[in-house]
């Protein structure tokens, strides 16, 4: 199942993108958008954020420095 | 009161700590640490967020830029992760200076910092701290921290929160 989505997108960006498909790194601008957002989400995590409070949290009440 | 433990000497601060803690009335926080460095981009955008942030002499802010291009590995992570200009230069001033401490909250750049060793922590951190090197109470903390979601732009999921004050209140209270 997917979902359509309309975005403004920076013309340089496109760009570049096109570069990547035309070159055949890519099959079209919909795999590189996708993997963007995948790769977006992998790295920004709830998962994550919540290590990271939790590392916040043990450090700032008994970390050093 | 203050402990004995070994306070950071080479502070490099991403915008969002910088950002969070003025809006929380909290920058003097920073005030703990010898000098912190601000990478240019980082103070630029700082600066377009809360534009008198920089007006004060305490803490003591530097503002530096890096003095060479990215490591490849640290290239290679800004590409992947991907992160902003002002994280991967914050990234790079820390590795270039041997910092201490990276202040960041966004999840990327902390992420890419624990992959390139750099000790990493955040607003928050940098407030519960304050209670552990006297600066504030612990009254005084929590009542920031539970004022982050009205008082700040530091987006952390409520029921995390309200978990971070409970551990605070039975550490402390």
């Amino acid at each position: 199942m997917t979902t359509s989505i309309r975005a403004e997108i920076p013309d340089r960006l496109v760009q570049q993108a096109a570069i990547l498909v035309h070159d055949g790194w890519a099959s079209d601008l919909d795999e590189i958008l996708i993997d963007a957002l995948r790769r977006y989400l992998s790295s920004h995590s709830a998962e994550l954020s919540e290590t990271f409070v939790r590392e916040d949290l043990e450090w700032g009440l008994r970390g050093d420095g | 009161m203050a402990t004995a433990s070994r306070i950071a000497r080479v502070v490099v601060c991403d915008a969002g700590p910088l950002i969070h803690l003025d809006e929380l009335d909290s920058l003097r926080l920073l005030c703990d640490f010898p000098s912190v460095l601000v990478p240019e981009v980082v103070w630029a955008e700082a600066e377009r967020h809360r534009p008198h942030l920089f007006d004060t002499s305490s803490p003591s802010f530097a503002r530096v830029t890096p003095q060479h291009p990215p490591r490849p590995a640290l290239a290679a992570l800004s590409r992947l992760m991907p992160l902003h200009s002002g994280e991967t230069q914050a990234l790079q001033i820390a590795e270039e200076h041997g910092a201490d401490l990276l202040l960041t909250d966004d999840t990327a750049a902390r992420l890419a910092a624990r992959e390139l060793q750099l000790p990493v922590h955040g607003t928050l951190g940098i407030l519960l701290r304050a209670i552990r090197r006297g600066q504030r109470s612990a009254q005084q903390v929590l009542d920031l921290v539970r004022a982050i979601p009205e008082r700040s732009t530091l987006h952390i999921k409520p029921s995390l929160l309200l978990e971070v004050m409970a551990e605070v209140e039975r550490t402390l209270g």
